[in-house]
C-alpha cells in the first residue's frame, strides 16, 4: 500500500505558515535588529556598503517571502478550507471550515481567527515592500534620515506583529482542522 | 540594474515618503473594502471563485495601494515633504485599516 507522510494539500499548507510565514517572521527580526545596529549612534560608526547590501536584501526578501506567502495562503490553501460539504455529510475532516464551524467551541476559529487571516497578512506585506523599495533605491536616506529610519522601523515591528498573530491564529485552526 | 545612490548625494524626502504613505492607504482600503462588504454596501466580486470574495477584496485593495504609491510617487518625488505629518497620517491609515478587518468591529453595524 502506498502511504504518503504528508498529502499535497498538507504541504502547501506547511510552505505557508512553517517556510513562508515562519521565514518571515525569523527575517524581520532579523531585519529589526539590523537597523538598530546600523543606527548612526556617532560619527565614527557608519555602515559599510556591505551592510546597507545585505540590509537591502533582508528586506527584499521579506517583501517577497509575505507576498508569495498571501497569495498561496488566498489561492492555494484557502480554497480547499472553505470547500462546502455535501448535505449531510458525516466526516467533515475534508472541510475544514464547515468543521470548525460544526461546534460552538471551534467557530471562533473562522469566525474571528480566519477571517483575520484573510486580510490582515495583505495589510503586512504591503507595510514591507516600501521598506524594500527604501532600502534597495535610497538607502544612504535610510540610514542618516532620523524621520524616515523611524518610519520604516515602525512598519517593520507593525508588520512583524501582524505575521506573529496571523501565524498563531493559522497554528490555532491547523490544530484542529489541518488540511490534510 | 538599479542603481543605489551615494551617501554624500543630497536626496529629497518625497519619494520614500510617498511609499511610506501608500502603505497606509492601502491598509486602509483594505479595511474600508471589508468593512463595505460586511455592512453589504460594496461587494468586491470574486476574481477567483474556489477563494471567493476575498480574492476581489484583496485585489482591490492591492489595486488602490498600488495606484496611490504611483500618483503620489509623481508628485513627491525630488520633493522635500513634512515627514512628521505623512508618519502621522500613515500611522493613522493603518490602525483604521487593521480596526475595520477586525471582526468584531463589523458586529457593531
Amino acid at each position: 500500500m502506498d502511504v504518503r507522510l504528508f498529502s499535497d494539500r498538507s504541504i502547501w499548507t506547511m510552505i505557508h505558515g512553517i517556510v513562508l510565514g515562519g521565514g518571515a517572521l525569523m527575517a524581520l527580526f532579523a531585519a529589526l535588529f539590523y537597523l538598530w545596529a546600523m543606527r548612526p549612534s556617532n560619527a565614527s560608526n557608519v555602515a559599510g556598503s556591505t551592510q546597507v547590501r545585505s540590509f537591502a536584501a533582508l528586506t527584499v526578501f521579506i517583501a517577497v517571502v509575505l507576498w508569495l506567502a498571501v497569495i498561496i495562503g488566498t489561492y492555494v490553501n484557502f480554497p480547499p478550507y472553505r470547500a462546502t460539504p455535501p448535505e449531510g455529510a458525516p466526516d467533515l475532516s475534508r472541510y475544514p471550515r464547515a468543521l470548525l464551524q460544526s461546534s460552538p467551541g471551534t467557530a471562533w476559529l473562522h469566525s474571528f481567527a480566519m477571517e483575520i487571516k484573510e486580510h490582515v497578512p495583505w495589510i503586512a506585506a504591503m507595510l514591507a515592500t516600501p521598506v524594500a523599495f527604501v532600502a534597495v533605491r535610497y538607502p544612504s536616506k535610510l540610514l542618516s534620515d532620523a524621520p524616515v529610519r523611524r518610519m520604516a522601523a515602525t512598519l517593520l515591528v507593525i508588520c512583524f506583529v501582524l505575521v506573529a498573530v496571523s501565524t498563531l491564529l493559522g497554528t490555532f485552526i491547523n490544530k484542529v482542522a489541518p488540511l490534510d | 540594474m538599479t542603481s543605489i545612490e551615494g551617501s554624500s548625494q543630497v536626496v529629497e524626502n518625497g519619494a520614500v515618503l510617498a511609499s511610506f504613505l501608500a502603505a497606509g492607504i492601502g491598509a486602509f482600503a483594505m479595511g474600508l473594502i471589508v468593512i463595505l462588504n460586511e455592512a453589504g454596501l460594496f461587494t468586491a466580486p470574486a476574481l477567483y471563485g474556489p477563494a471567493g470574495g476575498v480574492s476581489g477584496r484583496t485585489t482591490f485593495a492591492v489595486v488602490i495601494w498600488l495606484i496611490a504609491w504611483a500618483v503620489l510617487h509623481n508628485r513627491w518625488k525630488g520633493r522635500q515633504v513634512d515627514a512628521g505629518r505623512v508618519y502621522t497620517v500613515t500611522l493613522i491609515l493603518i490602525a483604521l485599516g487593521l480596526l475595520l478587518t477586525f471582526p468584531p468591529v463589523w458586529r457593531l453595524l
